[in-house]
């Protein structure tokens, strides 16, 4: 057999592989740490992660601007893609877990959670959700969904012994394993109907698939709809949310839903657009379910995590909104990813506050606890009231810029009955999100906050985000556009 | 037709091993009901000139992941016998959503019998010769380490092993309240 | 000959018996034996339609086949691990009576 130089341009490809290849050598590392510089090493491990993170940043924001793709397969298509789509939500997955790191070194050293696997673990999930948005293969797709939730199901349970943290992980491991069941037989069942697993080819060949493809659609939005939490699949969020340990909800509120949504818009525009007239409108309903029981039942919460959870549910249904009208509007896909963007930065921000409000694991979660944050620690609940503000897209927050471009692709697509149901749902999220603040300013309380340096600034910076967002959200979401699929024309470039 | 006869003997084994995983109240005769359920599959692997997974499918699912699973049921013996219900609260639901979801699937794969390959017009097409398929085995491995094929899944699939087994190490790991 | 279609049934057959395990049963163990009984109609189905596909010669469906056999593996080592370190402190796995988070 003659040997071939291999064709791949291992640039493109480095983001995902030096913060995967940074995790294994931190493991390796620790093989030689001696036993009485274990206390050193926990005390590096969080900052060593994040020079792991910075670099792949960098890698990452060179490539933007890139259009292309590297692993080519014998028949001319790349197994991954680089483009503008890929890198703006890289960087969403490494700004997510920056701010993860840096919200949780304290929280964790106070719980007595610290462990260095913790990083290491969180370094594989971020490689699984740049994989996800680059992935141009449904073999791809699925083993990154792989490597993205197989370490959340143990960072859940890092609370050990603790039994809520035991049962939110149990419980995300029983439903994840399910629904990669439902997303693996839907993509089984496309590579039947298509005779390949390539999005391109998939393309190609759907039109003949029949009946077969459609199924194979359905059970990979199944899949998805799993893994974002869209009702009536969203059973095991508020338990999973509440129950883990609150950085790693914090991470996988925002990571492990962005990186569902990637490789579902990236299927969806790709490789089922000949479908789009069948999936949008699942996915229009879908999403008014979602928007309507995540909202609604958001309203009784006492517990702030479990609030969230809803929360995130409801924002899911945004998204979802965003996605339906991407077959009938040109900034659908773009709409998605400025709402995703900014819903990192306004979610992230909320869960740096439940952490510095938060004593012990799980204490201190309870809607009570915050009574009073305004005389005792202005700045965080000034903070928070603007991160609740943005959740319920009030103006100028970045949570409006993104609702905004959400309802209006929407009106663009047609879906004026959808809005409809947005709009409102967004009033009635604002009893919920406003309570919040009426608790902290006009309640009386009292209570440690513990808010070091790096959780400040993490706030601090949030807020920064959210504010620009909110003020000039112009030339972010030209970036967003420049980042959007063009659905076919990308397949004829790609 | 002989073939016909040993592949719905082997279907209907494999299907009566499941039904029994998902009915039988003594989980251990579940685990060794999957096991013969894994084995059945093997079967029909052997049936479709797949003698690479089939032997694959022997020493993973059956040597390996059934014998961690009854090791899971030995160490956590005491819900091993009970006199209580399998099931849980809605086991009716659960039937009626599992029923439907086959009815559905098989009504597409009814609806496409008479066309196969799909979009190669009437009539049901026999599997490929096997002259074409010979040397398959040595090719997925080719598969597996070349850059214009699947290197890269490959390599993801390692990583991923890499970070299920250091997790499950970290979670079983017995844990003592002065270690940390 | 045997056509295509009955190895799709038997697939589904399996598919849907596995889905009615993980609905229906209330163990984790048996949670997890449905998902596996899923995992495996699924390769049923991937490795019939490369038999039977129209490119027989790239064994695509098989390299499918493994990468589902590794993804198993991975998870069911994952989720006995946690169903073990769940056992040790509460004596159950009983997935229902995991009820401490509801409010």
């Amino acid at each position: 057999m003659e040997f071939q130089v291999p064709t791949i341009n291992i640039l493109l490809i480095a983001p995902a592989a030096i913060v995967a290849g940074w995790g294994v050598l931190l493991m390796l590392i620790e093989l030689f740490i001696s036993d009485e510089a274990q206390e050193q090493w926990r005390q590096i491990v969080p900052g060593l992660a994040l020079v792991g993170l910075a670099l792949a940043f960098i890698q990452t924001v060179g490539l933007w601007g890139y259009d292309g793709g590297t692993f080519i397969l014998a028949d001319g298509h790349p197994m991954i893609v680089v483009d503008n789509f890929a890198t703006f939500l890289n960087i969403i997955f490494l700004l997510t877990g920056a701010l993860t790191i840096f919200i949780s070194v304290d929280f964790l050293r106070r719980t007595g959670l610290e462990r260095p696997e913790f990083y290491m673990l969180m370094l594989f999930s971020i490689s699984g959700m740049m994989l996800m948005g680059m992935a141009n293969d449904l073999i791809l797709v699925f083993l990154a969904l792989e490597l993205l939730s197989i370490p959340l199901y143990i960072m859940s349970g890092l609370a050990w012994p603790r039994t809520d943290s035991e049962e939110s992980a149990m419980k995300y491991f029983l439903l994840g394993a399910f629904s990669s069941g439902f997303l693996v037989y839907g993509i089984a069942l496309t590579y039947g109907a298509t005779g390949t697993t390539q999005l391109p080819g998939v393309m190609a060949g759907i039109a003949n698939g029949g009946s077969l493809a459609l199924a194979g659609a359905a059970l990979l939005l199944v899949g998805f709809a799993f893994k974002v939490a869209a009702v009536p699949f969203h059973m095991w969020t508020p338990d999973v949310y509440q129950g883990a340990p609150t950085a790693v909800t914090a991470f996988m509120s925002v990571g492990a839903k962005v990186g569902g949504f990637a490789a579902m818009l990236r299927i969806l525009i790709i490789a089922l657009p000949g479908l789009g007239d069948v999936w949008a409108p699942a996915l229009a309903v879908l999403s008014a379910l979602t928007l309507i029981v995540g909202n609604v039942v958001a309203l009784v919460q006492p517990n702030i995590k479990r609030m969230l959870a809803y929360s995130s549910i409801a924002h899911a249904g945004y998204i979802l909104i965003a996605v339906a009208s991407a077959p009938a509007s040109p900034d659908g896909v773009s709409a998605a990813l400025f709402y995703m963007f900014a819903y990192l930065f306004s979610n992230m921000g909320a869960f740096a506050v439940v952490i510095a409000i938060e004593r012990k694991t799980n204490e201190g979660v309870m809607l009570d606890d915050y009574k009073g944050l305004a005389k005792r620690h202005l700045g965080l609940a000034l903070a928070m009231a603007f991160f609740m503000l943005s959740l319920t897209g009030v103006p100028p927050t970045g949570g409006f810029s993104g609702k905004f471009f959400v309802f209006k692709a929407a009106i663009e697509a047609n879906l004026i009955w959808l809005t409809i149901v947005g709009v409102i749902t967004s009033a009635i999220s604002g009893y919920y999100y406003l309570r919040v603040v009426y608790t902290m300013f006009m309640q009386d309380g009292d209570g440690e906050v513990a808010a070091p340096e790096a959780l400040k600034w993490t706030v601090g910076f949030a807020v920064l985000v959210t504010a620009v967002l909110g003020f000039i959200p112009g030339p972010w979401f030209d970036i967003a556009r420049q980042a959007a699929l063009q659905g076919m024309q990308m397949v004829a470039g790609g | 037709m002989i073939e016909q006869i040993i592949f719905i003997v082997i279907s209907l084994f494999t299907l009566m091993m499941g039904w029994i995983v998902v009915s039988n109240n003594n989980l251990f005769h579940a685990a060794l009901a999957l096991m013969a359920s894994f084995l059945g599959v093997a079967g029909l692997y052997v049936m479709l000139d797949a003698g690479f997974l089939a032997m694959a499918q022997l020493l993973v699912y059956i040597g390996a992941i059934s014998i961690l699973i009854i090791f899971a049921i030995m160490l956590t013996r005491r819900m091993m016998q009970t006199e209580e219900s399998p099931f849980n609260s809605q086991p009716g639901l659960a039937g009626i959503t599992a029923v439907s979801v086959f009815a559905v699937i098989a009504f597409i794969f009814w609806q496409m019998r008479e066309f196969w390959p799909l979009g190669a017009g009437e009539g049901a097409m026999p599997p490929a010769d096997k002259s074409i398929i010979l040397g398959s085995v040595a090719k997925l491995g080719e598969y597996f380490v070349s850059p214009d094929a699947f290197v890269l899944p490959f390599e993801v699939a390692s990583v991923m092993l890499l970070a299920a087994l250091i997790g499950s190490i970290w979670v079983a790991w017995p844990k003592t309240e002065d270690e940390s | 000959m045997i056509p295509l279609s009955w190895y799709l049934l038997v697939a589904a057959a399996l598919f849907s018996i596995g889905l009615y395990g993980v609905l229906a049963r209330r163990n984790a163990v048996a949670i997890l034996m449905g998902v596996e009984l899923m995992l495996n109609a699924v390769n049923i189905n991937l490795v019939a339609f490369w038999r039977y596909g129209r490119f027989p010669e790239q064994p695509v469906g098989l390299a499918w086949a493994v990468f589902v056999l590794t993804v198993a593996a991975a998870e069911a080592a994952v989720g006995l691990a946690l169903i073990i370190s769940i056992y040790r402190h509460r004596d159950s796995v009983v997935a229902e009576e995991m009820d401490t988070l509801k409010n």
